[in-house]
């Protein structure tokens, strides 16, 4: 009796929550999911909006504009969330160590991860566009790119590191220490296993962020020169938005959500297990 | 929990507010618009002048980004979302074919206007399936902008340019003899109809059907592309906009320049230009084959197909685009009228415009607008993308052009877009 | 020393942008278009004038305060209440119920942005406040709930237990011993929430049509003229848009990062 009625009232107090949820998220996913499978060319109302089963897919795997885009994506995220890891973990060492005033730091170091994506972008964007001429260089426009994001959330990884480190009980480099190993023995006997959960959490969270970015690229290049520095996210919404093709726009969109969520699912299997555990 | 409650009061209200005021009796009239510098002012004024001559109609102002992307962005998310409002709308030229298509914008045909005074390309623009769905409000072309000091005529031959042009540049000490737009954007399309113009070709013919692999084409595309083998234009302008251009020749870096006509004020007033009183504008160049072209740029005005108060937003259209306010607009604002009647002597506007009548009125009366088609900007994109990596020598440029005008072909066909069939001399 | 010296060139590498940002923001347009300008010679708050009297800049700002305090709001007390039942009460599905919440963190928005238009525009919510609060709502959901149930489940079952004991329903005991003891985690929450909305931009580009209910960022982003673009207005628009989250950070920057790793360190 006791039991039903607080199963009730869980309800009752997660509805709202999930309610929000499944309006909001689920509902427009099983829509574009039922898009992709239609043709609807804003432009072209005449052919109407027919079942065109995997057309579209079809489309979508001869693209070469989408692998370009997925390379990209890809490309990107692997060598931003490097960058960001390393110097992370660099700075977080570094401020463990060194910096004693907290407060100002701590204020400093956020304001970067706090600002808009777009301002930042835009003031990436400042400084390159005077001064050279990288942003029309298909290759040397990613440099401000990943500078931006590398700016823009190194403190994000350095915080959470740097928290990680402080948990690290000082008597184990002291043991380490007396064992005759060397800093750098400290570091990796010591330091990054017991780093290991902190630097997995940033690694998830970072690499799913960096493949959907989208507010980084739309305001620093456009996804320019021509299309040399365009993400899969950008693309879908060039589709939708610029080419009107909603149909085919919808199967990109599912198909990014596909990529993002499934290697979600797969870092959640293999590393993040313990996330989702209920109190013993 | 305080905060709590507080919280949800503040939604309660913002729900309600949010959710529109009442209005009066009159027909209110949204227009979308520049709201910045002389443009925003003129307009500003433009519209007063009409609300006092129409009591019953008022003219709200809403804002919108100047930039051409930005502001096709928004349009097709305001009018996917079949909403009434704007009433009026903006439009760049190459966007009528795909507004009509889509069902956004209302045939002006009903209104019976007027249209005898307006020039050919931008009245060609304003048309689809023959129906008239737009009205010019002002033009852009583009010009060739060359240094008096330096040369002693404008070039009328792109033979000229490898020559005559070259010679002036390294004669003055200049890096470029040419600068122009070959970054891979709409620009580009431009850049190149004007030189394909030059040589006698067209991206699509009469017909509809792509064109764009012709001989003309492929001799206009190589041309471009030596140009900057030969070094008299800068590998950079292959990552150019309208911008990185204009500094490169008002800061004295090139012979000639093509742009569009806002770089003249600005260059001729402007307080860092070191080339002010020293250039004039002339038509692109030609060759024997082909005739001097102008790529067709600027704005029409549409009615919104949703809107509520279609005549009162023909009302507002009427008379903006009336000689009287075109007029004021080329003299305040420097954007150029799409009416004859104007470039004509005696019409006002002589002696008033920062580039002179004469110059102007014969480039824009022959101002070739880009294919009228509702995907225009997916065929621009096929194209831009062709044309660019036959520009940084990737690819040929017959190969270019020849897969260009094939994916081209194949969109056009998907879309049923394709050309109208011939007619058969021998129908049997 | 190296680590002193790696502290300082990597707090400078933040920093740096920033001042040259704001050293921008307050030079006159004309010395701008070579770049940023490395020291203060002619300053002028032309840029700032200009935004609040031509551009309308309190527009954005205004806007971006209520949808970002009303999400906040709303996104706390709900959050709350869901992660209070998954933390201390007994139901089934309670993991599948985590885990859908929790999903929803890693939909790409994109996926997304253009049913949820279409079904935002039936509501008729298109360019107003509860047209942004909802997605805002239920895209900061998943964290607060996350970091609220990690906060709960620390909190010491004792004083809990003591107020069942006397009598008190889980309701009361929510209001009365839980939220009380958990404020420095539900301000951690609500101040993530508040910069996340602050700074959010697809959906306020997607979902707004003008200047009355268009947010910061978008406001910022399309600033851009036809052929030119503003550096100085846009700059200084940074500035003030950095402002406010600037000014939370440095009130709240412990409860900031106790939030941040919280869920992180614990595992």
């Amino acid at each position: 009796m006791q039991a039903r009625g607080e199963a009730r009232l869980a309800w009752l107090l997660i509805a709202p929550a999930l309610g929000s949820v499944v309006v909001i998220a689920l509902f427009p996913l099983a829509w574009a999911i039922r898009e992709s499978f239609h043709l609807h060319d804003l432009r072209a109302p005449w052919l109407g909006q027919p079942w065109i089963g995997l057309a579209n897919y079809a489309e979508a795997a001869a693209d070469a504009r989408l692998w370009l885009a997925l390379a990209h994506t890809v490309g990107f995220a692997a060598v931003s969330v490097a960058l960001e890891l390393a110097l992370g973990l660099l700075l977080a060492l570094a401020l463990h160590r060194a910096i004693a005033a907290r407060g100002p730091v701590r204020t400093l170091a956020l304001i970067p991860w706090a600002l808009p994506t777009v301002v930042a972008a835009l003031l990436w964007r400042f400084l390159f566009d005077g001064p050279t001429d990288w942003l029309a260089d298909p290759l040397r426009a990613w440099i401000p790119i990943v500078l931006a994001d590398v700016w823009k959330t190194t403190p994000f990884v350095m915080l959470l590191l740097l928290a990680g480190l402080q948990t690290i009980d000082e008597s184990l480099y002291e043991a380490a220490r007396i064992d005759g190993a060397s800093d750098w023995q400290q570091f990796c006997h010591v330091t990054l296993p017991l780093l290991r959960p902190a630097l997995l959490v940033a690694l998830i969270f970072r690499t799913l962020d960096a493949l959907r970015v989208f507010d980084l690229i739309y305001a620093l290049t456009g996804g320019g020169p021509g299309t040399a520095t365009e993400p899969i996210s950008l693309y879908a919404f060039n589709v939708l938005l610029q080419n009107l093709r909603f149909g085919y726009g919808s199967a990109i969109a599912v198909i990014v959500f596909l990529v993002t969520f499934g290697l979600a699912l797969l870092y959640v299997r293999t590393v993040g297990a313990g996330l989702l555990e209920e109190e013993s | 929990m305080a905060v709590a409650k507080l919280a949800v009061a503040v939604a309660l209200v913002c729900l309600i507010l949010g959710c529109g005021s009442g209005r009066d009796d009159e027909i209110v009239v949204s227009f979308p618009g520049s709201a910045l510098g002389a443009e925003g002012e003129l307009l500003a004024q433009q519209l007063e002048r009409f609300m006092a001559e129409h009591p019953g109609i008022r003219v709200e102002r809403r804002a919108t980004p100047d930039a051409s992307d930005q502001r096709h962005q928004l349009y097709v998310q305001w009018l996917n979302a079949g909403v009434g409002d704007p009433d009026i709308l903006q439009l760049d030229v190459i966007w009528t074919a795909e507004f009509a298509a889509a069902g956004w914008i209302l045939s002006l045909d009903r209104f019976d206007p007027d249209t005898a005074d307006l020039l050919p390309g931008p009245l060609a623009a304003s048309r689809y399936r023959g129906r008239l769905y737009a009205l010019p409000w002002f033009v852009d072309v583009g010009l060739l902008y060359w240094r008096t000091d330096l040369l002693e005529g404008p070039p009328s031959s792109f033979a000229d340019l490898g020559g005559v042009v070259a010679q002036a540049a390294g004669r003055a000490g200049l890096p470029y003899a040419f600068v122009w737009q070959g970054a891979r954007y709409e620009g580009l399309v431009t850049v190149f109809l004007e030189f394909l113009g030059g040589h006698g070709g067209r991206i699509l013919d009469e017909r509809g059907a792509v064109r764009v692999d012709s001989e003309a084409a492929v001799r206009a595309l190589s041309l471009m592309k030596q140009s900057i083998e030969d070094g008299w234009a800068p590998k950079a302008v292959l990552g150019w906009q309208e911008e990185q251009v204009r500094f490169a020749f008002q800061n004295g870096k090139a012979v000639l320049m093509r742009n569009w006509p806002y770089a003249y004020p600005l260059m001729e007033r402007g307080a860092d230009s070191k080339v002010a009183g020293r250039f004039a504008v002339a038509p692109m160049p030609a060759t024997s084959s082909g005739e001097p072209t102008a790529a067709l740029g600027g704005s029409l005005l549409a009615i919104n197909a949703r809107s509520e108060h279609p005549e009162a937003a023909w009302a507002v259209i009427d008379y903006l685009t009336r000689p009287a306010q075109m007029l004021d607009r080329a003299v305040q604002v420097g954007q150029y009228p799409p009416r004859r009647s104007l470039y004509q002597e005696g019409s006002g506007l002589q002696g008033r415009l920062a580039i002179p009548l004469a110059a102007i009125g014969q480039v824009i009366e022959r101002a070739r607008a880009r294919p009228v088609t509702p995907i225009y900007s997916e065929l621009s994109g096929l194209l831009q993308i062709r044309l660019h990596e036959a520009l940084t020598g990737q690819r040929d440029p017959a190969e270019a052009l020849s897969l260009a005008a094939r994916e081209m072909r194949e969109l056009l066909a998907r879309k049923d877009l394709g050309p109208e069939p011939e007619v058969m001399d021998d129908a049997g | 020393m190296i680590p002193r010296m790696v502290a300082i060139l990597g707090l400078l590498f933040l920093a740096a942008p920033i001042y040259l940002a704001a050293l921008a923001s307050v030079t006159p347009e004309s010395r701008l278009f070579e770049g940023p300008v490395l020291f203060p010679s002619a300053l002028s708050l032309e840029h700032y004038r200009d935004l609040f009297t031509a551009r309308a800049f309190w527009q954005p700002i205004r806007n971006s305060l209520i949808v970002a305090s009303v999400t906040t709001g709303l996104c706390v007390t709900l959050g709350a209440f869901c992660a209070y039942a998954i933390a201390r009460l007994h139901f089934r599905g309670k993991r599948l119920v985590l885990g859908t919440i929790l999903a929803v963190t890693m939909f790409p928005q994109i996926s997304i942005v253009s049913p949820l238009y279409l079904l935002l525009r039936q509501l008729g919510l298109i360019n107003t406040y509860p047209g942004l609060v909802l997605p805002y709502l239920t895209f900061a959901m998943p964290l607060t709930v996350w970091l609220l149930v990690g906060y709960f489940r620390q909190l010491p079952a004792e004083l809990e237990d003591a107020a069942r004991l006397d009598g008190a329903g889980p309701i009361r005991t929510l209001g009365e011993v839980v939220l009380p003891l958990a404020a420095p985690g539900l301000a951690a929450t609500a101040i993530l929430t508040f910069i996340y909305c602050w700074n959010e931009f697809l959906f306020a580009l997607a979902f707004t049509l003008g200047p009355e209910r268009r947010t910061v960022p978008v406001a910022i982003a399309l600033f851009r003229g036809q052929y030119q673009v503003p550096w100085g207005e846009i700059l200084a628009a940074s500035i003030v848009a950095t402002a406010p989250v600037a000014i939370l950070i440095l009130l709240f920057q412990r409860r900031i990062v106790q939030g941040m790793t919280a869920g992180a360190i614990k595992g």
